[in-house]
């Protein structure tokens, strides 16, 4: 396999060191995808390999990505003045988890689409998830059959 | 090997990991975000899921070692490793997560305990091939064709 990078721990904003690009900042010279608008996106899964496919998969598709670890980061990062026009938010995320997150950020009177993504659909956790304020609860893997029709659904509307 | 056998040969082995079930339609989605800025992104993105869960297995094997077992942390630690082979397509290792969790959620330890054999076992011959995959793949160097061979 490749040699050890010193790559970002889980919980900070990744520098996309290597080839590994976690977005932020990063843009694809040829996406698969262009759109009318530019179209910025927020990854928050605190699984590295998950998140960097999340932001992979996005930014393929034409999409300005920042990704972060923590529901935390995420909402320091909005808290900012960052603005985004969709969030992908991972459920289980440690500390301050999916839903708290999005309780947080809805509370923020931040009104972007948030997908609401875990490794496996429960009921339950869906029930909890758009009660803490996603639009929608998606299963892993996160792939562009599920994200597109999102993305022109912004688009359009922007 | 001539090259154009080498990659023949890379190309079957690449094939045989989706009809031996090893890998999932996942795993294209990541070799298409590989590019000429990426050239490596596939292998960097393998090496990093098995650097990354092989702390995750560790703390299973850890608590699986405790009396009485706390299905509650086991279907937690189980949760983000299924997360992330999901999202290199490793489909028996998912396979094997998403039964470690039924018996979790059951309260049966030694189910647990017996899938989270399986599973490592699994974990360990994709690894192999992988690792095998992504050697001789160095050794051919780039392929001539135009587009990369869709599962079908």
């Amino acid at each position: 396999m490749a040699s050890d990078t010193d790559y970002d721990s889980d919980g900070m904003r990744g520098n996309g060191d290597g080839g590994l690009s976690e977005g932020n900042g990063r843009r694809r010279k040829h996406p698969f995808m262009t759109w009318r608008n530019n179209l910025r996106a927020l990854v928050v899964d605190n699984a590295r390999t998950c998140r960097i496919m999340e932001s992979g998969l996005l930014d393929a598709y034409g999409v300005e990505v920042e990704a972060v670890g923590t529901g935390e980061a995420a909402v320091e990062l909005i808290a900012s003045g960052e603005t985004f026009d969709l969030i992908v938010l991972e459920m289980f995320l440690p500390f301050m988890s999916g839903p708290e997150t999005a309780r947080t950020i809805r509370e923020m009177g931040i009104s972007c689409k948030i997908l609401g993504i875990a490794p496996m659909y429960c009921e339950k956790d869906a029930q909890e998830f758009l009660a803490a304020g996603i639009d929608e609860f998606l299963e892993k893997p996160f792939t562009p059959e599920l994200f597109i029709p999102f993305l022109m659904e912004i688009d359009n509307q922007k | 090997m001539e090259r154009n056998q080498m990659h023949k040969h890379i190309f079957l082995m690449r094939q045989s990991f989706f009809d031996q079930g090893l890998l999932d339609e996942q795993f294209i989605q990541l070799e298409e975000l590989q590019d000429d800025a990426n050239p490596n992104f596939v292998e960097e993105v393998v090496t990093l899921y098995y650097r990354d869960s092989s702390r995750i297995i560790l703390n299973i094997e850890q608590s699986l070692e405790r009396n009485p077992l706390d299905f509650n942390k086991l279907d937690n630690y189980m949760h983000q490793f299924k997360g992330s082979s999901t999202s290199i397509g490793a489909k028996k290792v998912k396979a094997e997560c998403t039964q470690f969790r039924e018996y979790c959620r059951a309260g049966n330890g030694e189910g647990c305990m017996r899938t989270f054999q399986q599973l490592k076992k699994e974990y360990a011959i994709l690894k192999r091939k992988l690792e095998n995959y992504f050697q001789q793949s160095r050794q051919a160097g780039p392929s001539e064709t135009a587009c990369r061979p869709r599962m079908n």
